[in-house]
């Protein structure tokens, strides 16, 4: 199935615009967030700690919806879904 | 009432909001906290708009690496503290105006006190850490508080008003990592302020949708503005069931 990657800021960067993955049946936001960082080392580094736990500050949203990090591994994905991944930015 | 004068110099946007309106605007005070790369432009055309007294708080000075963005100092400013520096400026803007600067910053202790009497706070700092206690004030006063932040071409905006929207520690309750050097171009202050001081006066005067519960994401590279919708956490630490 396709799930549509919205990627803002440095995560943008990392991967150079939005994403369209394949993922198996009934994938879950973890395994999305682990394809996601599987596209390039920047992308990996955006999104992942040295430990391999998803960054805590980066915004996960769910056809909309904010997702906490606590249900990325039980929230499985549909067909035609888009998930949107901020990194948030700090200066001023 | 107001003046010719003021009839005058604020006739283009009196014909967008009415008379009430500006006076309205004439009567407000905001604290802007931060005189950086976002203060600069939201003190600046606050200021044009005739914002009644406008107060700047900021403990730097002005570096020649802050004058790619931070556009009310010169090259003849550095060295002077921001405040001072914006202040004479934006005085020069509007003489009609009193604009407060307090070179100060912000902490824990003198938030309360540096925030006080304000109908609206500004976020133009430059970390989380401050932002969350500019939050916790903005709270605790039931003041609301427009936040911006920019990184590189990267920006994002977002209203906050007490016990109704999303606050601070709701959209963010991990601070991104600290930076030494943020790289920024001036034009992502230069737009994401002039969003928030585009806020301040639609809160102000009652105009249009106000940028609650919503995120706005600038990327500069792709020149795309996209808003994310955001809301309250009961479990928040600052403004979670109870405490706001």
């Amino acid at each position: 199935m396709q799930v549509r990657v919205r990627a803002f800021a440095r995560l943008r960067e990392a991967i150079g615009g939005d994403l369209t993955l394949e993922v198996p049946e009934g994938a879950t936001m973890s395994r999305l967030l682990a394809a996601v960082g599987e596209t390039s080392e920047q992308a990996g580094e955006a999104l992942f700690e040295e430990s391999g736990e998803i960054r805590g500050y980066v915004i996960l949203m769910h056809n909309g919806r904010r997702v906490r990090r606590a249900e990325a591994g039980t929230l499985t994905l549909a067909d035609g879904d888009e998930v949107a991944l901020f990194p948030p930015v700090a200066g001023g | 009432m107001l003046t010719d004068w003021e009839l005058e110099r604020y006739r283009r946007q009196i014909a967008l909001f009415g008379e009430e309106a500006q006076e309205r605007l004439a009567n407000a005070r905001v604290v802007i906290v931060g005189a950086g790369g976002l203060g600069c432009p939201v003190a600046l055309y606050l200021a044009a708009a005739g914002i009644g007294e406008v107060r700047l708080v900021d403990g730097d000075v002005v570096d020649r690496t802050n004058l790619n963005r931070q556009v009310l100092h010169t090259d003849r400013d550095i060295g002077r503290a921001k405040v001072e520096s914006a202040a004479g400026k934006l005085r020069a803007q509007n003489p009609e105006i009193t604009v407060v600067a307090t070179r100060a910053t912000l902490d824990e202790e003198n938030a309360a006190l540096l925030a006080g009497g304000a109908d609206l706070l500004v976020d133009a700092t430059d970390n989380f850490g401050v932002r969350y206690i500019l939050n916790r004030v903005a709270l605790g006063a039931r003041v609301p508080l427009i936040h911006g932040a920019v990184r590189g071409f990267d920006g994002q905006a977002t209203m906050i008003i007490p016990g109704r929207t999303a606050c601070l520690e709701c959209i963010f309750p991990v601070a991104p990592p600290r930076e030494d050097v943020i790289p920024v171009v001036g034009t992502t202050p230069g737009i994401i302020g002039l969003v928030q001081a585009n806020e301040a006066i639609k809160y102000i005067t009652g105009t249009g949708d106000l940028l609650t519960n919503r995120l706005l994401v600038w990327d500069g590279r792709a020149a795309t503005m996209t808003t994310l919708p955001v809301e309250r956490q009961e479990d928040c630490k600052a403004c979670g069931s109870g405490r706001c």
